[in-house]
């Protein structure tokens, strides 16, 4: 490869990078993660706060039933029990938001009432804070009383049962780790999937415009359709990267705190992240090829995002057949989306978020098969874009289509 | 500066793609500087399409800019390069403003100085004073003889053949992608004219039997159209009114101009062949 091509290319990619980058559009999108986690954090902690009513929000109860209700600070420390008029005077002093009412009937008449205040619907709130599962708990620890079951049997029959899962060997497994197993193939697949269609919606944009403005001609005087195709496809695909990396840091970043606040352990291994910027940046070289090419086939930007489309679909393949890779990551069908030119990019993803330390092997082949295929798609790639970047609003036939692959246009 | 004439569909596009090496032949060599076309000769090359456009919102500084160094110039320089001929053609107001913002004939002018920047020994430009006011055209049209007057070989497409007897030396006109007729301009018309001269003066003789080299002589306000016999000169005939009383003011020979010309070597004329 010469210097100059390697100039050529070096300067349409800073360009198109810089450009990118600098779009109102993409500060957007890439600011969306980063606020959306925020955003939950601020949601939950919110809720944390405001949720269980625990502290500074009582869960008032009236009784008006002839069965006998204790609150017991060990089982229901934020029940406070009311006589109708107290809560009707608090209520109306705005102290608190509601209260539930046991009907006289109960529990014959099993439905129990809960007054809200004019303004307030705190309801939903105690539901799921858990206020409503403590009103609950109140009023069966009465029930079972009432049937003469003894302290003792209460007990035991209130102790929780906890539920462990273990290797074969013994080995616990945390419910965290778990829940990260189902959650991380999705978010990477995800991630990847979002990126190479914002990516690839960048190449696309770029390749159109050059074309509608007729900027084009000017562009393929000066420099060879490769190079032009190429420096696109790296400076499109950094700002693919920037955005995708923005978001793994954000991830980086806002999950300790997140575990914090949700008292959970949610981790992810660093070698998987730093897998995914690789394995982003090989598959998205194929895609980005097709979608250059597809720029220059297109008569228009919309019939660009169409055709577009049919070759994004692919990449969801994985996503929906995520089972597959959870159930079996070793599986005759895993494999083949790992090899395969347009799938691959996101099963091997999904495959390195799934497995508790990556399969080279099936990670280096994967790799292997996308670096030749990503060489294939560039080259054919650049053929079509040099034999049809010139057709101002007219579709290429399927015989110069042909003919451009062939070398022949 | 070479007139790159053609009727609609002929193939001057086609070839200037050729040329630039945008488009490869199916058939035949193109020759660039004395080599086939390749991506070494993009430095020394500048090219104004009939299609062409600026990145509308980005300062047309900046575009230009990134030609420059497309085409060789380190990003400084072409920014500095940039800078000076927008300057020169009185775009300096207009520095940052996006191509969006531009003026047709501000945008023209900055496409021209897209394909100049670089200083190019050929500059092949399409349809260049299209659509501009006769202002803007005339500045148009000094730069590209600056270009000219520089060293720079001029290649210009254009359909009006006033511009095209007026800037170029040469002329090369094509049909069906075929070379119909190349030459001087002075050549060309020599070429095309039906042996008629006309001269202004007193005491013009209109008796062709006192004059050997003329057939007809038309007397025609305060001017006689002398028409050549076959295998005589306008040298002869010249010489043969200076024997006679007549006093000439003006001696021109009739040439058919260049519009004339190209309808003519279109439909088929002879004579194109002469000079094809």
């Amino acid at each position: 490869m010469s210097s100059s091509f390697l100039r050529l290319v070096l300067l349409v990619a800073q360009r198109d990078y810089l450009r990118t980058v600098r779009r109102r559009g993409f500060i957007i999108a890439t600011l969306l993660l980063p606020v959306g986690m925020a955003a939950i954090m601020a949601i939950s902690g919110f809720a944390a706060q405001s949720g269980t009513g625990s502290n500074d929000q009582p869960i008032v109860v009236v009784n008006e039933s002839s069965v006998v209700l204790q609150a017991n600070p060990a089982i229901t420390p934020d029940i406070v029990l009311l006589a109708r008029s107290d809560a009707d005077a608090q209520l109306a002093s705005g102290a608190i938001k509601g209260f539930y009412l046991v009907p006289a009937g109960w529990p014959a008449t099993p439905t129990v009432a809960h007054i809200e205040a004019p303004t307030s619907r705190t309801r939903l709130l105690d539901i799921a804070g858990g206020g409503q599962a403590e009103v609950d708990l109140l009023l069966r620890v009465a029930q079972l009383h009432a049937a003469g079951l003894p302290d003792s049997a209460l007990g035991t029959l209130l102790t929780p049962i906890t539920y462990q899962s273990q290797t074969p060997d013994g080995k616990p497994i945390s419910d965290t780790e778990l829940a990260a197993g189902f959650l991380l193939p999705y978010v990477f697949a995800l991630i990847f999937v979002l990126g190479i269609f914002i990516t690839s919606g960048y190449l696309l944009q770029s390749v159109n415009e050059e074309k509608e403005s007729r900027v084009v001609e000017i562009v393929l005087s000066s420099i060879p359709a490769l190079p032009l195709m190429a420096g696109k496809i790296v400076g499109l695909g950094m700002a693919g990267l920037t955005q995708i990396v923005i978001w793994l840091l954000t991830v980086v970043i806002g999950l300790p705190l997140l575990n914090a606040q949700l008292s959970v352990n949610i981790s992810i291994p660093p070698v998987a992240l730093a897998l995914t910027v690789v394995l982003y940046a090989v598959g998205y070289l194929t895609y980005g090829a097709l979608f250059a090419a597809i720029g220059a086939l297109a008569t228009g930007s919309r019939e660009g995002q169409q055709l577009s489309s049919i070759v994004v679909l692919p990449a969801i393949i994985p996503v929906v057949l995520v089972s597959f890779f959870l159930r079996d990551p070793n599986s005759p069908i895993v494999w083949l989306l790992t090899l395969l030119p347009l799938t691959a990019p996101g099963a091997i993803l999904e495959v390195v978020a799934i497995s508790p330390s990556p399969p080279w092997l099936m990670v280096g082949l994967s790799l292997l098969s996308q670096v030749i295929v990503a060489a294939i798609a560039i080259f054919l790639s650049g053929r079509i874009f040099r034999a049809t970047v010139l057709l101002y609003g007219v579709r290429p036939s399927l015989g110069r289509i042909i003919a451009a692959l062939t070398g022949r246009a | 500066m070479l007139g790159f004439l053609g009727p609609n569909g002929a193939g001057k596009t086609t070839t200037m793609r050729m040329i630039l090496d945008i488009i490869r032949p199916d058939r035949g060599q193109i020759r660039v500087f004395g080599m086939p076309p390749g991506p070494e000769h993009q430095t020394r090359t500048g090219y104004l399409p009939e299609d062409r456009g600026l990145y509308r919102d980005v300062p047309a500084l900046d575009t230009l800019a990134y030609f420059g160094a497309l085409r060789g110039l380190s990003l400084s320089a072409a920014r500095q390069k940039a800078k000076e001929l927008l300057i020169e053609v009185g775009l300096g107001d207009s520095l940052t403003k996006k191509a969006g913002e531009l003026s047709r004939g501000m945008h023209q002018k900055a496409q021209l100085i897209a394909t100049i920047i670089n200083s190019p020994d050929l500059l092949i430009v399409d349809e260049p004073f299209q659509g501009l006011d006769p202002v803007n055209a005339t500045m148009l049209k000094n730069l590209l003889i600056e270009q000219r007057d520089r060293g720079a070989a001029v290649v210009m497409s254009t359909h009006d053949m006033e511009d095209a007897q007026l800037l170029c030396d040469r002329i090369l006109l094509i049909d069906q992608g075929r070379r119909v007729l190349y030459g001087k301009v002075d050549d060309v018309r020599r070429a095309f004219s039906d042996g008629a001269v006309e001269v202004v003066g007193k005491q013009l003789p209109t008796d062709t039997d006192r004059l050997h080299a003329a057939s007809h002589a038309v007397a025609y306000d305060g001017s006689v159209r002398y028409l050549l016999r076959d295998g005589a000169t306008a040298q002869e005939l010249f010489r043969e009114l200076g024997d006679t009383d007549a006093q000439v003011e003006k001696f021109a020979v009739e040439a058919p101009n260049l519009a004339e010309i190209f309808v003519r070597a279109v439909a088929g004329d002879e004579r194109a062949k002469a000079v094809a």
